[in-house]
């Protein structure tokens, strides 16, 4: 009892997880027609969290060092047991890797709320509340360092978001959220079992009961059932991501969910599935990812350039975000498939880049919608006549969103193809050579809607009276803005925090990648696969891994780090500010 | 004498909740008829009493473990199961009294036949001996039959209770002659010596496996395992709402426990080997037969019913493999699907006004928002039963699948698992109605009283609680009943 009041009266991980599930306590007392005051205390109750979470996130940052690894511990140092009986804990933790996605939930909630401020006219008491617990339920998903935790706050973000775009959603939103809720259920339920398997497993190899990601990393599985499991997460994560050809649920999603929802969808709900991949598909079960990592890299191909060139010819402005979104984390999971630094930092970094341009994208369309009730380009034409604020800002997260230089999209692209072009442990120059298509493609489709939409005369006379940007809007769209823009000029101040953890999670990730290549060039007798594969797992990984693009301060001793230190307890404490280049 | 005295007074103290509970309904009974205005306090004296047990029996000691020559039994499992027993017993009670008011139906009769069948299930999970447990068989069900039928002025009621009475009384008969065969090839009716002479060799195999049959379909049926579940849904659909919630679950629970027990003995006595297939192919008919079912209701009772019907081969699960460790997943189980099902069906109780008309999960359109307690309670009893965290119906699936995985029936959690993505399509529903869709009638005259909401929210607020703090529950399970 000491522990959870600790938990919930000092700056923990605890209360920025769930201060906004809290928050939905006092919103079930406000009457159901006071509509006004329900949007007031929510947009407050993110900002809070933004606060709160800010303040956690800050006071622990060095800028320009990697984010140091936080566990949340009880207060007799342990780690907080919740249901002892299966070893299962109440493990919340945050590193370089989760941080900037926790950072993206915590900036985007309040926009999103300020986002739907006209769009949503009915039951604001529900919706409210059901943002605020997919808040919880999102940062809990980037925190859970045990996989039941993980696993609960993988299903909690389900049932809200189920509501919300089938409360608030378009025509055929019932559709859509079905879609939606059964596709993810399809997913996650083998990853339970897969789940279940695992601690068994652990069980059975350690005697001992847990589910802790750090114990698990520990476990070396042999590749059959390796190959079951990742299957099994894979899945589940494929899914949210959404990977071709899994991917037919989110139009269906974006198109009908509220513009809130899509903007959370797009901006954080996708991330779990990558981040998912990152986090525990790749580290727990690497031979396996490896083994399948051509046939992932194909998917990911035709999601970037068959996302692309259906994005091109929708005729309806939300889908063809839509359909970008398919593209974009085509993007990420190239890079993350490519096993190497540049790739992942590139691919971390193009989730919150993804997160902050769609996001405003969507935005925008939801804006254009709340005057015009409609997303059709045959409708619109010369609106930057009438609306040069709304376009100015189009034009800007759009740009983004192709990749111009300068902005964040060039940056996060530019580090994936590099990356993956580069790597040694996949053979992907065919596939960054294709990628780069994709980019083309994108400033194709985005151009398109802006043609379409900003310029050339205006073809309908409803649209030469339309009001431009509320201040509102305007103060809704900024922060997004002006983060794309400090990314892609500063993208290193970016990089910096996640760079250490990932060389890490990448060391025992290829140690053992490697170890299995070793392994199967022995047993077949043929040359290695790879030419620059390298046979001498342990040091070569740890040279290969640490050729990041931003000089990382890490661990003197890459070479231990990669051989034995597994797991995010064993990253290194990042060294104080003020003791770098 | 002075030698036996001692002996039947502690025999009968360990019949002490039973005593109360039976002797309780005889005063209820005659306090309806000579005090008819005082029939308001029927029903929640009644669920206070059950709740005064069920504190009771928590009192370590009370009872010695075994009673009247081994016939009947006191521990940790037994317990448990009175617990679940006299919770629904008392949630329904609760939950009973708007419904009978509405309906302007006798609360006496009701409550004393409610707490007599409470007596029959308390003593069916305790009975070791097969003849007990017969006799606890009839006398619960004879209550549930008429308590079926309670609603005399309606055809479909009446339906209701014959067509359960006419299956019952058949499978009554299953379960003597099981016991009467296995008495003849055994010699003896208790389950421990039951087992004994079959570990040593005595009697025919096929006569025994025949018996232990004819049992496990006297139970199945009452449990409502595909193939034994016709009954089910024209019953639930015709019986008062509030009484189902009762129905639906204690004794099927106490069943389970009875299987429990026969599949142990089965086991340890080593006749046959095909029961954990045979229970396997229940489990398997009763997930995948029940969900598609369910699927295809528009009638809010009679889809509870199917999905009742799956959950029963969700519990199955752990019973293929009978032993030690089976027992915590099942209880666990048990105690979810009472809360959720009789909260479900408490709400189902309030909403739905008009007795013996469908219940159309249409009708609900848009009520989410009418009755936002109401519809909040009854999306926590649908995600439960959905199995979506955090909620105990989550947390039983889980030991329930992770039993299986353990004993290396990963295909049949598979099973379980694709059924239950079926199960989620129309427990959403549900979710989907209340808030999705437009109002498409204003409800008629309800009446929602205190009590109604008090057992609802209890229901629904046990599901959570215990769904997201269920480290205290397992540890007691662990070490009671010693198992992992």
């Amino acid at each position: 009892m000491s522990t959870f009041l600790y938990l919930f009266t000092h700056d923990t991980l605890t209360l920025v997880v769930f201060f906004p599930a809290l928050a939905v306590v006092p919103l079930l007392f406000f009457p159901a027609r006071a509509q006004g005051a329900i949007k007031v205390y929510t947009l407050l109750a993110t900002l809070g969290e933004l606060a709160l979470g800010g303040w956690y996130l800050l006071s622990r940052a060095a800028p320009g060092a990697a984010f140091p690894f936080v566990r949340e511990l009880g207060l007799d140092g342990q780690p907080i047991s919740w249901i002892a009986r299966w070893g299962i804990r109440y493990e919340l933790a945050i590193d370089g890797i989760s941080m900037p996605l926790v950072a993206l939930t915590l900036v985007l909630m309040p926009l999103v709320i300020l986002g739907s401020w006209k769009g949503i006219d009915k039951h604001w008491r529900a919706y409210g509340a059901a943002m605020l617990l997919l808040t919880t339920g999102m940062l809990g998903v980037f925190l859970a360092f045990d996989l039941f935790l993980f696993y609960v706050f993988w299903e909690l973000v389900l049932v809200p978001m189920y509501l919300i775009i089938g409360i608030w959603g378009g025509d055929r939103r019932i559709y859509a959220a079905l879609k939606f809720f059964l596709y993810t259920m399809a997913g996650s339920l083998p990853m339970l079992v897969a789940l279940l398997w695992l601690g068994w497993r652990q069980h059975e190899t350690t005697g001992q009961w847990s589910f802790a990601y750090a114990d698990l990393l520990q476990l070396s599985l042999p590749l059959q059932p390796q190959l079951w499991l990742f299957a099994a997460f894979g899945l589940a994560f494929a899914i949210k991501v959404p990977m071709f050809p899994l991917h037919t649920w989110l139009p269906d999603a974006h198109v009908e969910a509220p513009t809130g929802g899509s903007v959370v969808l797009a901006g954080v709900l996708l991330k779990l599935g990558t981040y998912g991949f990152l986090r525990i598909g790749f580290p727990l079960f690497p031979q396996a990812a490896h083994r399948l990592g051509k046939p992932l890299v194909v998917l990911a191909l035709v999601g970037i350039l068959y996302g692309a060139l259906v994005a091109w010819v929708q005729t309806d402005m939300k889908k063809l975000v839509a359909y970008s979104s398919v593209a974009h984390l085509g993007f990420v999971m190239l890079g993350l498939l490519a096993f190497d630094l540049v790739a992942w930092q590139g691919a971390l970094l193009q989730m919150v880049n993804h997160g902050l341009s769609t996001g405003a994208l969507f935005l925008l369309v939801g804006m254009l919608y709340d005057r015009r009730h409609t997303k059709k380009f045959d409708e619109f034409g010369g609106l930057a006549k009438v609306m040069p604020v709304f376009a100015f800002f189009l034009v800007f997260s759009s740009l983004a969103s192709v990749g111009l230089p300068m902005l964040n999209g060039f940056v996060g692209e530019f580090l994936i193809l590099v990356g993956s072009f580069k790597s040694e442990a996949a053979d992907l120059r065919w596939a960054a050579v294709a990628a780069t298509f994709g980019v083309v493609l994108a400033a194709v489709y985005l151009l398109k809607m802006l043609y379409l939409t900003l310029w050339g005369p205006i073809t309908r006379k409803e649209n030469e009276g339309l009001r431009d940007l509320s201040v509102r809007e305007v103060l809704t769209l900024t922060p997004l803005c002006v983060l794309m823009l400090w990314i892609g000029v500063a993208p290193a101040l970016f990089l910096a925090p996640s760079t250490p953890h990932l060389q890490q999670l990448l060391a025992t990730v290829r140690a053992r990648i490697d170890g299995d290549q070793g392994e199967r060039v022995a047993r077949s007798g043929r040359g290695p696969l790879h030419q620059s594969a390298p046979m001498a797992p342990a040091v070569a990984s740890g040279s290969g891994a640490g050729a990041g693009i931003v000089p990382a301060r890490v661990p003197r001793s890459k070479t231990a780090a990669a051989a034995g230190a597994h797991g995010p307890g064993a990253v290194p404490a990042p060294a104080p500010p003020g003791a770098a280049p | 004498m002075s030698h036996a005295d001692p002996l039947l007074r502690a025999d009968l103290a360990s019949l002490l909740p039973e005593l109360l509970l039976g002797g309780f309904a005889i005063l209820v009974l005659l306090g309806d008829a000579l005090a008819p205005s005082l029939r308001r306090l029927w029903l929640p004296l009644s669920a206070a009493a059950t709740v005064a047990v069920a504190l009771l029996i928590a009192a370590p000691g009370w009872a010695s473990p075994s009673s009247f020559g081994g016939f009947i039994e006191w521990t940790p499992v037994t317990f448990f199961l009175a617990e679940i027993v006299l919770l629904s017993a008392a949630l329904c009670l609760l939950a009973s009294q708007a419904y009978l008011r509405r309906e302007g139906l006798g609360t006496g009769e009701y409550a004393a036949l409610l707490l007599w069948c409470t007596v029959g299930l308390l003593f069916l999970a305790r009975a070791t001996e097969l003849l007990t447990l017969f006799i606890a068989l009839e006398l619960l069900s004879f209550c549930l039959y008429a308590l079926a039928a309670y609603h005399r002025r309606l055809a479909m009621a009446t339906e209701a209770g014959v067509k359960y009475f006419l299956m019952g009384a058949f499978v009554s008969a299953f379960v003597l002659l099981g016991v009467a065969l296995l008495y003849g090839e055994t010699g003896t009716t208790r389950l421990r010596g039951i087992a004994e002479a079959l570990a040593g060799g005595s009697g025919s195999s096929v006569v025994v496996t025949l018996g232990f049959l004819l049992l496990i379909c006297g139970f199945g049926f009452k449990m409502a395992v595909v193939p034994f579940h016709a009954w089910s849904p024209d019953t639930y659909q015709g019986a008062p709402s509030p009484f189902v919630a009762f129905l639906s679950v204690a004794p099927k629970a106490a069943s389970a426990l009875v299987l429990v027990r026969l599949l142990g003995t089965v086991a340890s006595a080593q006749v046959g080997h095909n029961w954990s297939q045979l229970i396997a192919l229940l489990a398997v008919l009763s997930m995948v037969g029940g969900n598609l079912l369910a699927l295809v209701q528009k009638d809010l009772k009679r889809m509870l019913a199917y999905s009742g019907i799956a959950h029963m081969g969700y519990l199955l699960i752990p019973l293929v493999s009978v032993g030690h460790d089976a027992l915590p997943p099942v209880l666990v189980y048990l105690l979810a699907y009472a809360l959720m099902n009789a909260g479900a069906f408490a709400v189902v109780a309030l909403l739905f006004a008009r007795a013996g008309e469908q219940h159309l999960i249409a009708e609900l359109s848009g009520w989410g928002y009418r009755f936002p307690f109401l519809g909040l309670c009854l999306t926590v009893s649908m995600l439960s039963l959905a199995g979506i965290p955090p909620t105990l119906g989550f947390v039983g699936k889980y030991l329930v699948f992770f039993h299986a995985i353990q004993h290396g029936h990963v295909t049949l959690a598979l099973v379980g698992i694709a059924a239950s993505l079926v199960g989620a399509v129309y427990y959403l529903r549900v979710v989907y109605v209340l808030y999705m869709k437009p109002e498409v009638q204003a409800p008629g005259p309800l009446l929602i009283d205190f009590w109604g909401r008090l057992a609802v929210l209890a229901a629904a607020a046990g599901t959570l609680v215990l769904g997201v703090w269920p480290g205290g529950l397992l540890d007691w399970l662990a070490r009671a009943i010693g198992a992992p």
